[in-house]
């Protein structure tokens, strides 16, 4: 079938992306499609907190009010189910001092207290994402996508932690994954950089370079090795698994016979207002779950204690500085608005994936997109309540439209077996979970 | 895997309390040390804990951390054992800060019996163990190295890893082999870049197309300026026009001046008088530039004394390349064609006279002969697929930037478990990543090859050579940036409403104030205690201005004379100023938390386990914030730790949130007086910045710890004292210079040396 040309805009800074996909637009930079389109998972982090008082519905059901922050998702109702009573305590302290935001970040889909260092042997745990990933991403081209609108670049350490423990989504115990930040790196990831007006055959030949440098640098990978200690030797695996997984990679994506979509234009750089970097960011993450380019992705909208300002929304103030509000109400007021304002990023993710098809119903219906954090109010660093809402059923398998209070403290790792249940990668363990939450 | 566990706890807990005691306990030091005195550990020093410490310091209440009660029903050798907990009691009693105010203060004779007792302890231990260099891993290029060694490898300079997800740091800084760490994001982006590179080094002969750029003032945050500044990437070496547009209604006769700049460097200066509406722009025309990113600002300078609307740059506009520079003539292509024949005329023996020399400087060593042919195999198979011999050369290129011998800095494990010196390839490249962020340049590759790089007096002139050398600016800007912690400049945002004089320029002006100011440090070889107190400074007319600081004008920065009075050294620059403050007013504790930690390295413990940071910006107008900060210094468990941050703190309340002198904060007038936990008393930064340097063997010790660290690519750890202290002594034995330092660096043990591995040849 001859597609159809289109005409799709991704402006520079700051507009986004428009974009009438219609299903027949997709196969030209798509895997094959889906009969059965495959469940999407997505894990929307709030950083520092979230006040509860703003948070919490005040009654469990289906006709319960949507409270000031979940506001925006009111007319998505059907959609959402609320959860309430779910605890991160490997947030906690536990005997290792401060830190409870680096902490925040690193247990919060790992369900594992992260070792404490600043620098040598960094160590926590798989995450819950990266756990489908491994799944799931043997399908698509991407394994998974990790999303930040904030860089975790600071000189100094990160809360007494190293600043690797930033990072939400864990590949292994020893790999925290970076995430991307600039929305034109990851449209160059989507759809490739290289120059594509070389002939048929001038591609393939670089095809074939590429494979044979690749091969080259995992051989001479692999000679050092063998003359290496224990640490060195480590050090060097995280490349020769690297190599491996990008091969495999380059492999899928060739046989897509991608091609940048006409008009679709690359993103300038980072717009310097929040909600259009999120924004951008969400677009591309929206061809990338259409298109079947990944399954999986994590999205952290700042860092987790963080010192962003919002002088757009009339916080100059920094975000951590004031979310320890001592009860003063004009901070209170203030570090609300922000968490309103991040809650709009994920509403308009939402709106966004409700509006595409996506084979028999919307995008929506075929993902499960949880939006929290993994502290309750940020004064006191309460990771015993982590707010939870999530959207889209997950293809039948999550009874939305309601808000559901479980036991305080229940492991939010139940969640996570759940929803691994859910997108096909069914686990009896994880992390610290007890047993499966009952959400269908 | 034992010791590096060990090792984990002393980072965790502390890699504070040895450090900053170690200099109490080496200067003590003596030849010929006493006979063990255990009989003094329970004669004196058990009674001395039960009486004034345990009381607090036991099992139940471990206040500080710390349980001294278990020390009670030890023998010396078990207690002396947890040798972090004594050196932080040493230090405590040394400082006078504890027994904490309020409790009997011991006489003085009885804390020194204590002290020295704990002292001459770890001095015998210390002499007795054997000198332990400890183990650098595995090193990856970090974003910064990874540009610059691109850059003097191929005399490309795109900075493709600009691109690549940030480094994370440990022990303050992002060149740390144990934590930096590999990603497939990573590894792609490397496939990428050395594509990039190696088209950029080696072009497909297609010319390049003409290009018009227009950067709107407006889209890029600055709009209605009279300065504006793009980055913009040349795509190859050629003329380009330069061109920048005002905008304003008709103003006919309206007299003013453009000017260009590129790179810093003013290009066009031009007398503009606006007849009609039709004179909107001024240009420099055909330019050479070489490929890359490129600074270009457009100013205009109108009379002062026009008080009406005012016209503004709205745009700059790129043009080019009009005329390409043939490649053969590119840096590039002269450095990788060594064989010297221009595209298309090369033999087939050129693969080989190419690719030996690229590698070898590519891989930092000799290249193996198994390596060099699997480079030559890859120009085959191209040539075999139909592409050219520089198609080819293109594809080994490519290679060698994937290759693990390119993007690791590896040090080979001789047989045995004995700690060595590191090969002479080796040291050049210890030396030439951590004075320039890149790789050995050819002189000091040939002398490591000759094996006459360790030669003290050659190493010594090398390092000479090295810091003369522009590129030693990467470590004001690796190193400086990260050890003053004012990197984290470029992502703040102080609140526009309160300081609507920060913008983007003055941002600038303060990085390029404390990095040449650093800079002036190490190219004219000061004493490193200028670091806290030089009496001049760099400063351009808009920083001048903001400084209170006459007769500067002009936008190039000059060196000028201070009297010491509002200004010298770091601590008093805006730059500093700035990132230890929040965005909307100044902090105490953070300035006083950035000495301890900076000046002294002795960063405070953190606050314990929930309870909050104390939240200045809780704080209300009715009472002055300093009466604020002193209630919650009441409390003995915050008064701990606040006592010392704080004081530090106030002496530089004379500034605001970025920097600026004030005496007065809203209604209140400022007060900079302050006491220190050992009695010491200042009013004013000028005396507080006197004390610091009346303690210059802090500072330097805590200047050698950090430029240790960055140097070794990793943490130090106690087996490293005996290093630190030898650097601090000869540094102090030669008027503090700058260069001593860099030079006991290199010279020390775990500079010039590796341990052997725990297991040789792997797990």
């Amino acid at each position: 079938m001859k597609h159809l040309p289109r005409r799709t805009f991704l402006r520079g800074i700051g507009t986004a992306i428009a974009l009438p996909l219609l299903d027949s637009m997709v196969p030209a930079f798509a895997s094959k499609v889906q009969a059965d389109s495959p469940c999407r998972l997505m894990f929307m982090y709030a950083p520092t907190g979230m006040m509860p008082n703003a948070w919490y519905p005040q009654t469990t059901g289906t006709d319960f009010e949507f409270p000031r922050i979940m506001k925006p998702l009111e007319k998505f109702r059907k959609d959402v189910l609320v959860l309430s009573g779910l605890g991160d305590k490997n947030g906690y302290a536990l005997g290792d001092g401060s830190g409870d935001h680096a902490r925040a970040a690193a247990s919060y889909l790992t369900g594992t207290h992260p070792h404490k260092t600043e620098g040598a042997d960094i160590r926590c745990n798989i995450s819950a994402d990266q756990f489908a990933a491994a799944e799931l991403g043997k399908k698509t081209r991407f394994a998974s996508l990790e999303l930040t609108c904030e860089d975790s670049r600071q000189a100094g350490a990160c809360d007494s932690y190293s600043c690797a423990y930033q990072s939400i989504s864990w590949k292994s115990p020893t790999q925290p994954l970076p995430p991307e930040i600039n929305p034109r790196l990851l449209f160059e990831r989507l759809f490739g950089d290289l120059d594509l007006s070389g002939t048929p055959s001038q591609r393939a030949n670089q095809a074939a370079y590429r494979k044979s440098i690749l091969d080259l640098a995992y051989q001479d990978t692999q000679r050092l090795q063998g003359k290496l200690d224990a640490t060195d030797k480590r050090k060097l695996d995280e490349y020769l698994t690297s190599i491996r997984e990008i091969e495999t990679r380059i492999a899928k994506a060739e046989n897509d016979q991608q091609q940048v979509p006409v008009g679709l234009e690359k993103p300038a750089g980072i717009p310097p207002v929040f909600a259009d970097h999120a924004h951008l960011m969400l677009d591309l993450l929206t061809i990338a779950f259409q298109t079947d380019m990944t399954r999986v992705s994590t999205f952290m909208l700042a860092r987790e204690g963080g010192l962003r300002t919002y002088g757009e929304i009339g916080v100059p103030e920094a975000h951590h500085s004031i979310s320890h509000h001592r009860r003063n109400p004009e901070l209170i007021e203030k570090v609300t608005k922000i968490q309103c304002y991040h809650l709009e990023q994920f509403a308009y993710f939402v709106e966004k994936l409700k509006s595409t098809p996506d084979g028999d119903g919307s995008l929506l219906d075929h993902s499960v997109l949880v939006y929290g954090a993994s502290m309750g109010d940020p004064n006191i660093h309460d990771h015993g309540k982590c707010p939870t809402l999530l959207a889209g059923n997950g293809k039948g398998g999550v009874k939305t439209g309601r808000h559901l209070r479980y036991d305080t403290q229940t492991p939010i790792c139940n969640l996570y077996l759940s929803l691994l249940d859910i997108a096909g990668v069914p686990t009896e363990k994880f992390g610290d979970a007890s047993a499966k939450l009952e959400i269908a | 895997m034992q010791r590096r566990g060990g090792l984990l706890c002393s980072a965790r807990a502390s890699r504070v309390y040895w450090l900053s005691s170690a200099a109490i306990l080496f200067a003590f030091v003596l030849p010929g040390l006493a006979a063990p005195a255990p009989d003094r550990f329970e004669t004196s020093v058990k009674p001395f804990l039960h009486e004034h410490c345990v009381m607090c310091h036991n099992a139940k209440l471990s206040s500080g951390g710390l349980n001294l009660d278990r020390f009670l029903s030890q023998t010396a050798a078990a207690a002396l054992s947890d040798r972090e907990h004594w050196e932080m009691v040493v230090q405590k009693l040394k400082a006078g800060e504890m027994p904490p105010k309020g409790m009997p203060r011991p006489p003085a004779d009885q804390i020194t019996t204590v002290t020295d007792w704990v002292q001459t302890e770890y001095a015998r231990l210390d002499q007795a163990a054997k000198p332990e260099p400890g183990r650098v891993t595995a090193h990856r290029l970090n974003r910064a190295e990874y540009n610059n060694t691109i850059r003097d490898l191929l005399h490309v300079n795109l900075r493709v890893a600009d691109d690549f997800p940030v480094d994370p740091y440990g022990y303050g800084f992002d060149n740390i082999g144990d934590v930096l760490s590999l990603s497939p994001v990573l590894t792609e982006e490397y496939l990428k870049a050395a594509e990039r590179v190696a088209r950029a080094a080696i072009p497909t002969g297609q010319p390049q197309k003409l290009i018009v750029a227009r950067y709107l003032a407006e889209r890029m945050g600055q709009a209605n300026r009279l300065h504006v500044q793009v980055v913009h990437e040349f795509p190859v070496d050629g003329e380009y026009t330069l061109r920048a547009a005002w905008f304003q209604g008709y103003l006919p006769g309206f007299k003013m001046k453009g000017r260009l700049f590129l790179d810093g460097k003013q290009v066009l200066e031009k007398d503009i008088t606006i007849y009609t509406e039709m004179d909107r722009g001024f240009e420099a025309p055909d330019l050479q530039i070489s490929q890359g990113p490129h600074k270009v600002e457009a100013s205009i300078e109108i009379d002062p004394a026009w008080k009406k609307e005012k016209p503004y740059v709205e745009y700059i506009q790129i043009h080019g390349p009009t005329k390409q520079t043939p490649p053969e003539l590119t840096a590039p292509y002269q450095q990788i064609f060594a064989c010297g024949h221009a595209p298309g005329h090369h033999n087939p023996s050129c693969a080989r006279k190419i690719l030996e020399p690229l590698a070898h400087r590519a891989f930092r060593r000799p290249v193996t002969a198994k390596e060099l042919d699997d480079l030559l195999s890859l120009v085959k198979m191209a040539q075999k697929r139909g592409d050219s011999f520089e198609t080819g050369i293109r594809v080994a290129l490519e290679a060698i930037l994937m290759s693990p011998n390119f993007l690791f800095r590896i040090e080979r494990n001789p047989p045995g478990t004995e700690a060595h010196h590191i090969t002479d390839t080796e040291l050049a490249s210890r030396l030439s990543y951590f004075l320039w962020s890149s790789m050995p340049d050819d002189e000091l590759l040939k002398l490591a090859e000759q094996n006459r790089l360790h030669d003290p007096s050659v190493l010594h002139k090398q390092v000479a050579r090295m810091l003369a050398d522009s590129k030693s600016e990467a470590l004001v800007e690796n190193f400086g940036g990260q050890w003053l912690k004012i990197r984290n400049l470029e992502s703040l945002t102080p609140d526009p409403v309160k300081f609507p004089d920060f913008d983007d320029e003055l941002r600038d002006d303060m990085l390029t104030e404390t990095q040449m100011f650093f800079s002036d440090i190490i190219k004219e070889d000061r004493s490193v205690l200028d670091f806290l107190d030089g009496r001049y400074t760099y400063v351009n007319e808009r920083l001048a201005k903001f400084y209170g600081i006459e007769g500067v004008t002009g936008p190039e920065f000059r060196r000028v004379e201070l009297n010491g009075a509002e200004r010298s050294g770091v601590i008093t620059q805006a730059s500093v100023l700035t990132v230890s403050s929040y965005p909307t007013r100044t902090s105490p504790v953070i300035r006083g938390k950035w000495i301890l930690e900076t000046i002294l390295n002795t960063p405070p413990p953190p606050p314990p386990p929930d309870v909050p940071a104390l939240n200045e910006e809780a704080i209300g107008v009715s009472v002055s914030f300093r009466q604020e900060l002193e209630k919650h210094r009441t409390n003995p468990l915050c008064a701990s730790c606040h006592s010392r941050m704080d004081p530090l703190g106030f002496g530089l309340e004379n500034y605001d949130a970025i920097g600026r002198w004030r005496t007065t904060d809203g209604k209140f007038p400022i007060d900079a007086s302050g006491a220190l936990p050992n009695g010491k008393t200042f009013n004013g930064p000028a005396e507080l910045k006197a004390i610091l340097k009346s303690d210059g063997h802090g500072f330097v010790r805590s200047l050698t710890e950090n430029l240790l660290t960055y140097a070794l690519g990793r943490g130090l750890e106690p087996y490293d004292r005996p290093a630190v202290e030898s650097i601090v002594r000869s540094v102090e034995q030669n008027g503090d210079r700058f260069s001593q330092l860099v030079d006991s660096i290199v010279a020390s043990v775990p500079f010039q040396m590796r341990s052997g591995a725990a297991t040789p040849g792997g797990d």
